[in-house]
């Protein structure tokens, strides 16, 4: 039905001068996007995800996993021991991401130098 | 306008099929400039759909009835905003509207592919096969710019009566929107599977799109329903049709994803589950698409028996096919990073919320396809009605409503028997002295099941409202006490801080009005009779007058209508206008209810016809108590999401300080250079 339709538009038959006007603003309509999509000016690209930038994420996450124990222990919704027990798993999970992170920023620094300072710069 | 609609149409389905092949390509060879060929070709999709959805409604606007689509779903009397209705009325047209609403969705994701390129650029690929798979339909199975055969005739056919209504107009795109919008997620989802995407940036990334998607659904159900009551006349809101069942599938899964998909995030774990709950999620969104549209079941929603079916049938098995292969070959990415530490955490709650959630959906759905596969298996259809999904489905809800209250009082991997009793003795106090206060006070829990029901229904939302008051409460306190303000304040400055957690309460109160509306339904009454001039109804505090009844003629209907006086205890509160239409161009009839509704209850009339000897008109009178609490808690609900959409006051102020520093690292390194050249 669809290839039937646009025979009939080129073939203009009903009403040519209609029809063959409106297959010639198609035919433009198409060039014009194709146009667009074979020019484009600059191309854009992020960084293939590395183990590191998941160990910054998850190092992150716990921190705010720490900022919202912190927030309802002072809100009254936990006791001490519940706290300090669950306080010190996170720091445990904690560091040894930061462990992780270190060893791994150690290797590449001594693969890559200059990348290690700039992965410090963006540490801080 | 046909060649035009048809053209795009063709246009968009050649360049779907580039981004898509294109982009798989660039994905495979790491070519960055092909993968942005397939990029633009995505962006280029939504121009060409939009071409041809405009062409058709254009078509609607000039009555073209040399469209069929044209002729069978519009004519010249109906009303313009019905006429742009007419895009999402039959099945073509909704196709359509469905295929550009995906390109939208798809627009808006290719626009913002920098938030990782490559992460976006897999999503893509994946959404552009389901856009393939829609044109596919448009172009060659339900074609909406199809002829009309034979000789045009100068007027349309209309649009179902049952669908001229104002909440017609936008219930539909809302519901559209919600099956839609779950595409995005579920392709970041296969995405992050696909490519072995480590950590959960991707769910950062979708957070929004699925909770948009979830909220136009919640919307489209809740509009759905206010229709339902509105217009069909029966006098309820949810009558468990297979097409109502089909929107509430997803919405299940989504809701159940939403929730779990925050111990992944928090803590690494439920990643196979997640990545199931989002696929399960999609794939019903598909089915309900197929429920409303291959006839397989008699709904008085669905579309006409169609072909359609088969395609739909081949997608998600191909669909299904797809994402066990990429989970069978990936699975060890998704192994979790924690165990769920005690059953008395807010993992688990989230667990048995899931499992809960999951019980409905399987049941919902069960109860949906069982007169397909009792049909398929025994030769003969066996259809499960309302009693079965109520039997199910209460004591799930009320499940699901206990651990509303629990979940948010509970402290992520463990919580003691102390802290227990320190969060809960209060809001379960309250609770028992309001179901105490209710079974004394005329509720008698022992009558009915469905009383009692209600006094659990009711006694628990009182539990959930108590938990999440004092959240606001202790949480505005110590922000209260941190910055020297008030604890109103504070709660206000907390929910700008953590707008996903509190916006996701306030979803939670909107949630239990919802409840308390439902609550309602059992103790509904109804009473119908014949009413003369001066007649008179009685049902609960009020008394019907019946003052006259007239009849009217207009292009598009004739309709006849009741006029009656209401006094409530004696003192005259009202006057009421129930009618009863049949529409010209397809002679089909259509009742438009008159509803009074107050806080306490509705009082809901139907003009159910004319008694044939006398004239008279026999009006149906229901008494529907708390109906009111339902749209007002889906209001609240609505109010919640887009709260919980908003970004974090900490969180932009973040992001700004990154954005500062990453100008500094920018600058130092300009200056670095500099200094090297000098």
């Amino acid at each position: 039905m669809n290839l039937l339709l646009i025979l009939q538009m080129s073939s203009g038959q009903p009403d040519a001068s209609n029809s063959s006007f409106i297959f010639f603003g198609c035919i433009l309509f198409a060039i014009a996007l194709f146009v667009y999509i074979f020019s484009p000016s600059r191309v854009e690209t992020s960084e293939e995800k590395s183990r590191l930038s998941f160990l910054y994420e998850r190092k992150d996450q716990i921190y705010e996993n720490l900022r919202d124990l912190n927030f309802e222990y002072k809100a009254g919704k936990l006791s001490d021991s519940d706290f300090n027990s669950m306080r010190d798993s996170m720091e445990q999970e904690a560091a040894a991401i930061l462990a992780e992170i270190d060893r791994l920023e150690k290797l590449q620094n001594g693969l890559n130098p200059l990348r290690g300072s700039q992965n410090k710069g963006a540490r801080a | 306008m046909p060649q035009i609609g048809s053209f795009t149409l063709l246009l968009a389905l050649v360049l779907s099929a580039y981004a898509f092949l294109v982009g798989i390509i660039a994905i495979v060879r790491k070519d960055d400039r092909l993968g942005e060929t397939a990029r633009r070709a995505g962006i280029a999709v939504w121009i060409a759909v939009t071409a041809s959805a405009t062409a058709l409604v254009i078509s609607a606007f000039r009555n073209d009835f040399s469209l069929a689509y044209i002729l069978e779903h519009s004519n010249r009397a109906l009303p313009l905003p019905y006429k742009f209705a007419a895009l999402w009325s039959g099945q073509e047209g909704s196709l359509l509207f469905w295929c550009w609403l995906l390109a939208t969705y798809g627009f808006i994701l290719r626009l913002r592919h920098k938030v990782d390129t490559r992460l976006v650029a897999h999503a893509s690929v994946i959404m552009s096969g389901v856009q393939i798979f829609f044109l596919l339909l448009v172009n060659f199975a339900a074609h909406p710019f199809a002829m009309t055969v034979g000789a045009i005739p100068p007027d349309g056919n209309g649009l179902n009566p049952l669908l001229q209504y104002p909440e017609m107009v936008i219930h539909p795109p809302m519901l559209y929107l919600g099956y839609v919008g779950m595409t995005v997620p579920f392709a970041f989802a296969l995405a992050a599977l696909i490519m072995k995407y480590p950590g959960e940036k991707w769910i950062h990334i979708t957070r929004r799109w699925t909770m948009v998607g979830w909220a136009f659904l919640t919307c489209g159900i809740f509009l759905g329903s206010y229709w339902a009551y509105k217009v069909l006349g029966w006098g309820g809101w949810w009558g468990w049709d297979p097409v109502e069942n089909a929107s509430l599938l997803p919405w299940l899964t989504g809701t159940a994803f939403l929730h779990s998909v925050m111990m992944q995030e928090k803590r690494g774990m439920m990643k196979t589950w997640n990545m199931w709950l989002i696929f399960s999620t999609f794939l019903l969104s598909i089915l309900g698409t197929f429920l409303t549209r291959s006839g397989v079941v008699s709904s008085v929603h669905a579309f006409a028996q169609s072909g359609i079916g088969v395609w739909f049938v081949w997608f998600m098995a191909i669909t299904f096919a797809t994402c066990v292969f990429f989970y069978v070959k990936n699975k060890d990415h998704l192994r979790s990073e924690h165990q769920l530490e005690s059953l008395i955490s807010r993992e688990s709650s989230f667990l048995f919320n899931n499992v809960l959630l999951l019980v409905s959906a399987f049941a919902v759905l069960w109860g949906t396809l069982f007169p397909v596969l009792s049909e398929w298996v025994q030769g003969h259809k066996i259809t499960v009605g309302p009693p079965f999904f109520n039997k199910v489905n209460i004591p799930i809800a009320l499940c699901l409503l206990l651990l509303t209250a629990v979940g948010p009082l509970l402290a992520w991997r463990r919580t003691s028997t102390e802290s227990l009793k320190r969060n809960f003795l209060v809001p379960a106090i309250l609770a028992l002295l309001t179901a105490v206060v209710l079974a004394f006070g005329g509720m008698k829990p022992w009558a009915d099941i469905a009383n009692f029901y209600a006094l659990v229904a009711i006694s628990l939302s009182v539990l959930v409202a108590a938990t999440v008051f004092s959240e606001f409460w202790r949480g505005g306190r110590v922000i209260a006490r941190h910055n020297n303000t008030n604890v109103f304040a504070g709660m206000v400055q907390l929910t700008r801080r953590n707008t996903r957690r509190y916006g996701g309460y306030i979803v939670h109160i909107g949630v239990i009005i919802v409840i308390i509306g439902f609550a309602g339904s059992a103790f509904y009454q109804s009473k119908e009779k014949e009413m003369g001039f001066g007649d008179k109804m009685n049902i609960g505090p009020y008394t019907l007058v019946c003052r006259s009844y007239t009849q009217d003629d207009n292009p598009n209907y004739r309709s006849e209508t009741a006029m009656l006086d209401i006094y409530k205890n004696g003192k005259k509160i009202d006057t009421m206008y129930p009618q009863r239409r049949v529409y010209k161009a397809s002679e089909q009839p259509a009742t438009i209810v008159a509803n009074r509704s107050t806080i306490e209850e509705d009082l809901y009339l139907v003009y159910t016809g004319v008694n044939p000897d006398t004239g008279n008109p026999i009006i149906k009178a229901h008494l529907n108590p708390l109906v009111w609490w339902i749209w007002a808690g889906a209001h609240i609900l609505v109010i919640g999401t887009i709260i919980a959409l908003f970004p974090n006051m900490q969180a932009s102020k973040q992001a700004l300080t990154e954005k500062e520093r990453a100008r500094a690292l920018a600058a130092a390194g300009r200056t670095g250079s500099t200094a090297g050249a000098d």
